[in-house]
C-alpha cells in the first residue's frame, strides 16, 4: 500500500468509512448526517413502538372481547342444549303418548267393528227367530184348521152313521148326497192333514 | 454518498408496510351476541301417516263407505255387502236384494239406516238402494277400468261377518261365466266369500274399479267393471224398481 499519493486519497481497495483522518473537512457533515439518521431511526422506532403498543393494546382488547364473546356463545349454547334436551324429552313423551293413543284408537276401532258385527249377528238371529216364530204360527194355524176339518169330518161321519142306522126314515137320494158331501169334506181334511205333515217333515 | 441515510428509511418503509399489512389481518371486535338465535321456521309436525283418510272416529274412508245389507225374504234370510256412491245411494248386487220382503242396511259402526227404495238392473248383476239417512262416506268411481296386474282392495262383509278389507291384483278379464252381465267382467285374486257380493273393489287411489258379484271355483273373484257400473248409472231406464216378495 502506498501512502504517497495524498493523505485522504483512497487506496486501491476501499476502506471503511470509519478510517478517516482527524482533520477531514467532510467529517462534520457526516457526523451530522449520522446524527440525523440516528434521530430519524429513533423517531421511526418510537413511532413503531407506539404503533406496536397501540396494536398490542387493540389486540388485547380484541382478544378479551372475543373471549367474552365466545364465553357468552358457550353460555347460550349450553342454554339451548338444555332446552333441546328438555324438548327432546318432551317430544319423546309426546311420541310415546301418540303411539299409545294410536294403539288405543286401533283397539277402539277394532272393538267398534266387533260390536257392529255382534249387533249384526244378533239382528240376523232376531230376524231368523222372527221368521221361525212366523213359521210356527202359520203351522199352528194350519194345524188348527186341519184339526177342525178332521173334527168336522168325524162329526159328519157320525151323523151319517146315525142316518144310516135309521135308513128307512130318510130319502135314499138325500142320504147319498149327504154321504158324498161327508166324503168330500173328509177328503179335504185328509188333504190338509197330509199337506201339514209334509210341511212339518221338511 | 446517501446509502447510510436510505437504510433507516427503508427499514421504516418495510416496518410500515408490515404494520399496514398486519393491520389488515387484525381481527375486528366481535359483534354483540344476539338475544335470540332461534330461527323462525315452522314447528315440526309429528308424522301423520294416513291421517288424511281418517275420520274423527279413527276409521278410514274405505271402511266408512261399506255397508252390510240384510235381505229379509218372505221365508229366507241372507246378507250381502254394498258401498255408497253418494250421500243417499248405495250400490250392491241384484242377487243380494232379490226376493226380499225388506232390506236392512247397517254401517261400519253398527248404525242402522232406513231404506227408502231399491231397484235392480236387468243387464248386469247390479242394484241401487236409496237410504233415508245419510251414508257416512262415499268414494269416487274411477274413470278407467283397471289393467292387468293393478292392485285391488275389496272391502265388505264376507259370510255376513265383520267388516273386512282384503287385497289382491287384477288378473284379467273374461266373459261372465254366470251370464248375469253383458260384456266382459274383471277377474282378481282378491279373496272373497259368500256375503262379499256387492263389495266395492278399489284401486290404490281409493276409487271404485268394480263391484264384486261372484267367486270362481278356483278362489278368484269376479267383478262388474266400473265401466258397466257407470253405463248403468247413467241410464236410469236400466234399473227397475224392486217389488217385495
Amino acid at each position: 500500500m502506498s501512502q504517497s499519493s495524498g493523505p485522504w486519497e483512497p487506496s486501491t481497495a476501499p476502506v471503511a468509512s470509519s478510517v478517516a483522518a482527524p482533520d477531514d473537512p467532510a467529517r462534520p457533515g457526516r457526523a451530522r448526517r449520522r446524527g440525523r439518521t440516528a434521530r430519524i431511526t429513533a423517531a421511526v422506532l418510537a413511532v413503531l413502538l407506539v404503533a406496536a403498543l397501540v396494536a398490542v393494546g387493540y389486540l388485547w382488547r380484541t382478544t378479551s372481547a372475543w373471549e367474552d364473546h365466545a364465553s357468552r356463545w358457550e353460555s347460550e349454547a349450553h342454554g339451548y342444549a338444555e332446552e333441546v334436551a328438555s324438548l327432546q324429552a318432551e317430544l319423546d313423551g309426546v311420541t310415546a303418548e301418540l303411539v299409545s293413543a294410536r294403539e288405543q284408537l286401533d283397539t277402539a276401532t277394532a272393538r267398534i267393528t266387533d260390536l257392529a258385527d255382534e249387533k249384526a249377528q244378533l239382528g240376523d238371529e232376531n230376524v231368523a227367530s222372527q221368521q221361525y216364530l212366523d213359521y210356527q204360527r202359520r203351522v199352528s194355524e194350519a194345524a188348527g184348521v186341519v184339526a177342525t176339518a178332521l173334527g168336522q169330518c168325524t162329526a159328519a161321519q157320525f151323523q151319517l152313521i146315525g142316518y144310516l142306522e135309521d135308513r128307512d126314515a130318510y130319502d135314499p137320494a138325500d142320504l147319498e148326497r149327504f154321504a158324498t158331501d161327508v166324503e168330500a169334506l173328509c177328503a179335504e181334511a185328509n188333504d190338509a192333514n197330509t199337506q201339514l205333515q209334509q210341511e212339518l217333515a221338511q | 454518498m446517501s446509502r447510510p441515510a436510505r437504510r433507516p428509511a427503508g427499514l421504516a418503509a418495510v416496518l410500515l408496510t408490515a404494520v399496514v399489512t398486519s393491520c389488515a389481518e387484525v381481527p375486528d371486535m366481535p359483534p354483540p351476541v344476539p338475544e335470540d338465535i332461534v330461527p323462525s321456521v315452522a314447528a315440526p309436525t309429528l308424522s301423520a301417516e294416513g291421517s288424511d283418510q281418517l275420520s274423527p272416529d279413527g276409521f278410514d274412508a274405505v271402511q266408512r263407505m261399506a255397508v252390510r245389507i240384510r235381505n229379509v225374504g218372505c221365508s229366507s234370510l241372507s246378507t250381502g255387502s254394498g258401498f255408497a256412491v253418494d250421500e243417499h245411494t248405495l250400490i250392491t248386487n241384484r242377487h243380494v236384494v232379490a226376493d226380499s220382503d225388506s232390506l236392512q242396511v247397517s254401517t261400519y259402526d253398527g248404525r242402522d239406516l232406513d231404506v227408502s227404495a231399491a231397484s235392480t238392473a236387468a243387464l248386469a248383476d247390479l242394484a241401487v238402494v236409496r237410504t233415508e239417512d245419510p251414508l257416512p262416506s262415499y268414494p269416487r268411481i274411477a274413470d278407467d277400468d283397471p289393467e292387468q296386474g293393478d292392485d285391488v282392495t275389496v272391502v265388505g262383509y264376507p259370510a255376513g261377518g265383520r267388516l273386512t278389507v282384503t287385497a289382491g291384483r287384477v288378473i284379467g278379464t273374461t266373459r261372465d261365466p254366470l251370464h248375469e252381465n253383458l260384456g266382459e267382467v274383471l277377474v282378481t285374486d282378491a279373496p272373497v266369500e259368500p256375503g262379499s257380493s256387492g263389495s266395492a273393489a278399489l284401486d290404490d287411489d281409493g276409487e271404485v274399479i268394480g263391484v264384486v258379484y261372484a267367486k270362481t271355483t278356483d278362489g278368484r273373484s269376479l267383478l262388474v267393471p266400473q265401466s258397466t257400473l257407470r253405463e248403468m248409472l247413467d241410464d236410469s231406464a236400466s234399473f227397475t224398481e224392486l217389488v217385495p216378495c
